[in-house]
C-alpha cells in the first residue's frame, strides 16, 4: 500500500514537472514574439520546398482547395516539427499557388510600373530560389538546370516570360511551377527583371 | 415681214430645243446620284434598325444589371464562407494492394489495406487527427485497428500538446515513413514492423514542436512524451514479444518517459536522436517490473532526385530474477535506404539494407531489398521489389521473394 502511494506520487511528480518545464520554457520563447505574423508567400515557398520532401514526394499545390490545405498543413506542422510561422508561410504559399489559370478578359489595362521596385536578384531570392536553388541548378525533382547549355534559358524571352507569368510544367516533371512562382504580387516589370537576372547569372 | 417673223420663231424654237437637251442630261445625272445616296442611306438606316433591334433583344436593362450585381455578390459571399468557418473537416489517408511470391510459399494476392485519416480543426487552436486501419486478414476477415487518435492543442508557435493515442515519436520510420504511399518499398524494414524493435504507438501525453536555431535557416524539432509504456508477453521462461501498440492500462503502475530531438544543420538534412526510459512488466506478472530503455538515431537527406534515409533503434528490457523469464532481452534494428528518381521518366530505383536482431534467432533477419517504382503521381505508385532475405534456415525470415504493390495516398 505504501509502495503504491509512493509510485503514484512519483508518477504525478514527473508528469507535473515535465509540463511545468515545457510550459515555462516555450511560453517564454513565445512571449518574445510580439505577435503572430501573417503567412508570407515567399518564405512559404522556401519552407515548402525544404521541409515537405524530407518525408514524401512534393504534393502539387493544385491538389487541394484553400480550405482543405489548412488542416493538412496543420497536421504536417505537428508531424514534421515545424514552427507556427513556417506553417502559416507554407499555407500562404499553397493557397496562392493553387489557383487555376486566370480567364483572360478584355478590361482596361491596369497601369503597371515600367521598372521593378527591387532587383532581379532580390526577386529570385524571394520567389524562385526555393525550387531553383541559389546556383540555378534546381533543388526539387523536375526543376530545370538553368546553367545547362541549350537548356531552359535558350528559349526566347517571350516564351520564358509567358512561362513565368502563367506557370509551366516541363515534360516529365512531377509538378508544375505555379503562375509567377506562386507570388501573385509580381508585376510584369518584376518578371522582366528576374529574367534578366537569370540570363546574367546562369545563362551560357 | 410675216415670213421673217415665222422664221424668227422657228429659229427661236430650234434654239430652245437645242439648249434643252443638255439640261435634261444634267438633270438625269443629279437624280441618279441622289437616288443612289438615298438608297445607301436607307440601307444604313435598315442596318441601324437591325442593330438597335438586336441591342434591345440582347442587352441587359438597368434592372437586370442590378440583379446580376446582387447575384455576383451573393455568390461571392457564399464562396467565401469557408474563410469564416471555425471548424474544418478533412479526410485524408492511404490504401494499398499487394501481390507476393516467395521461394517457399505460394504466390498470392497477399494484402489489401485501407487507412482513412480524419482531420477536424477548430480555428488555429485544436486539431483532432485519427487514423483507422482496415486490413484483410489471412482468413478473409477484416481486421480493424485504431492507429492513432490524438487531440492536438496548438499552444503557441513552438509547442503543441497532444493527448490520446499517438504514433511513437521515437525514430522516424514508424511516425513518418511507414504509410505505403510514402514508403518506397512494399514492406517495412525488418525490425520496424509491429511489435518488433521500433516502438509503434503510445497512449499518453506528448509535447512537440520546432524552433529556429540562430538566424541561418537552421532548425530543430523535438517531441517528449509520457505514456503507459509497453507490456511483455512471457511464454515459458522466455520473453516472447514486446507489445508497443499502446494500451489503456498501466499494469506495472510506472509511466515511460521519452522523446526525440531532431537537428537540421542544412535544410535538406535532418539528424534525430531518440531515447526513452521507464519500467515494464509481463502481462502475466504485472508486479514484477524491470527496466525499459530505448535508444535511437536516424537521418534523412534529399536533394533533387536523390533520397537517403537511415535509422537505428533498440529496445532493451532488464533482467529480473523474480520473473518466470529472468533474463534481459533486447530488440535492435537498423536500415539504410537510397532511392533515385529517373526524371523525366516516372521510374524510381530503390535499394535498402536492413538488419534486425531479436531475442529469438528465428526472428533475426538481414535483408537486401531492391525495388523499381513507377510513380503515376506524387501520391500514387506501383512498386515492384525483390527481398533477398537471410534468416534462420527453414524459418520465414529466410524466405526470399518479390512483391508487387499499388499504393495511393489521398
Amino acid at each position: 500500500m505504501k509502495q503504491t502511494k509512493k509510485m503514484m506520487v512519483n508518477n504525478s511528480f514527473f508528469l507535473a514537472l515535465l509540463f511545468v518545464i515545457l510550459s515555462v520554457f516555450f511560453n517564454s520563447v513565445g512571449a518574445e514574439e510580439s505577435g503572430k505574423t501573417e503567412g508570407d508567400v515567399s518564405r512559404g515557398a522556401v519552407s515548402w520546398s525544404q521541409n515537405c520532401s524530407r518525408c514524401h514526394e512534393m504534393r502539387d499545390p493544385t491538389e487541394f482547395r484553400d480550405d482543405l490545405w489548412k488542416p493538412i498543413v496543420t497536421h504536417m506542422r505537428i508531424r514534421a516539427g515545424l514552427t507556427g510561422q513556417q506553417q502559416r508561410d507554407i499555407l500562404a504559399f499553397l493557397q496562392a499557388s493553387n489557383n487555376p489559370r486566370p480567364v483572360k478578359v478584355a478590361t482596361t489595362a491596369r497601369s503597371q510600373p515600367s521598372e521593378s521596385a527591387i532587383s532581379g536578384k532580390e526577386i529570385y531570392d524571394q520567389t524562385c530560389v526555393a525550387c531553383h536553388g541559389t546556383d540555378g541548378k534546381g533543388v526539387l525533382p523536375g526543376a530545370p538546370d538553368f546553367t545547362k547549355a541549350g537548356g531552359r534559358l535558350s528559349k526566347s524571352d517571350e516564351v520564358l516570360i509567358q512561362h513565368i507569368s502563367d506557370g509551366f510544367q516541363s515534360s516529365g516533371s512531377p509538378m508544375a511551377m505555379p503562375a509567377k512562382g506562386g507570388n501573385p504580387d509580381l508585376t510584369d516589370a518584376d518578371i522582366r527583371a528576374v529574367l534578366k537576372y537569370l540570363h546574367e547569372s546562369f545563362g551560357q | 415681214m410675216k415670213h421673217s417673223i415665222n422664221h424668227y420663231k422657228q429659229s427661236l424654237l430650234a434654239c430652245v430645243i437645242a439648249l434643252s437637251f443638255p439640261l435634261n442630261a444634267i438633270a438625269d445625272e443629279g437624280y441618279d446620284a441622289l437616288k443612289a445616296q438615298v438608297d445607301a442611306l436607307q440601307k444604313q438606316l435598315q442596318e441601324v434598325k437591325e442593330t438597335l433591334k438586336q441591342y434591345k433583344t440582347k442587352s441587359a436593362t438597368k434592372q437586370e444589371v442590378e440583379k446580376l450585381k446582387q447575384d455576383v455578390a451573393t455568390a461571392s459571399t457564399e464562396a467565401a464562407e469557408w474563410k469564416s468557418t471555425d471548424s474544418i473537416v478533412h479526410l485524408a489517408g492511404y490504401g494499398d494492394a499487394t501481390y507476393s511470391d516467395a521461394e517457399d510459399t505460394n504466390a498470392a494476392f497477399s494484402g489489401a489495406r485501407f487507412n482513412p485519416i480524419f482531420h477536424y480543426q477548430y480555428k488555429d487552436i485544436l486539431l483532432l487527427e485519427s487514423e483507422l486501419e482496415f486490413e484483410i486478414g489471412e482468413d478473409g476477415g477484416t481486421e480493424v485497428a485504431l492507429e492513432y487518435l490524438a487531440i492536438d492543442y496548438l499552444l503557441n508557435d513552438y509547442l503543441t500538446v497532444i493527448g490520446g493515442k499517438f504514433l511513437s515519436p521515437l525514430g522516424q520510420f514508424r511516425q513518418n515513413f511507414h504509410p505505403s504511399w510514402i514508403n518506397k518499398l512494399p514492406t517495412a524494414p525488418p525490425g520496424f514492423g509491429h511489435d518488433q524493435a521500433a516502438p509503434n504507438a503510445e497512449i499518453g501525453l506528448q509535447a512537440r514542436g520546432g524552433f529556429p536555431i540562430g538566424s541561418n535557416s537552421m532548425y530543430a524539432n523535438y517531441a517528449v512524451y509520457v505514456g503507459n509504456g509497453p507490456i511483455l508477453e512471457i511464454v515459458g521462461d522466455e520473453i516472447e514479444e514486446i507489445n508497443t501498440g499502446g494500451r489503456t492500462s498501466n499494469d506495472d503502475d510506472k509511466f515511460v518517459f521519452g522523446g526525440r530531438i531532431g537537428f537540421l544543420p542544412i535544410p535538406m538534412l535532418e539528424i534525430g536522436f531518440s531515447g526513452a526510459t521507464g519500467k515494464v512488466a509481463g502481462e502475466s506478472e504485472p508486479d514484477i517490473t524491470r527496466d525499459y530503455d530505448v535508444y535511437g538515431v536516424d537521418f534523412a537527406f534529399n536533394r533533387n532526385n536523390l533520397r537517403l534515409r537511415g535509422e537505428y533503434i533498440m529496445q532493451d528490457v532488464g533482467a529480473n530474477t523474480s520473473s518466470a523469464a529472468p533474463e534481459s532481452a533486447s530488440w535492435d534494428a537498423w536500415f539504410t535506404q537510397v532511392s533515385y528518381r529517373f526524371l523525366p521518366t516516372a521510374f524510381e530505383g530503390v535499394v535498402r539494407y536492413s538488419d534486425y536482431d531479436s531475442p529469438h534467432n528465428s526472428e533475426d533477419q538481414k535483408q537486401w531489398a531492391l525495388g523499381v517504382n513507377y510513380l503515376f503521381s506524387s501520391n500514387a505508385m506501383a512498386k515492384f521489389a525483390y527481398n533477398f532475405n537471410d534468416g534462420e534456415n527453414g524459418s520465414v525470415t529466410d524466405n526470399s521473394g518479390f512483391q508487387l504493390q499499388l499504393s495511393y495516398g489521398f
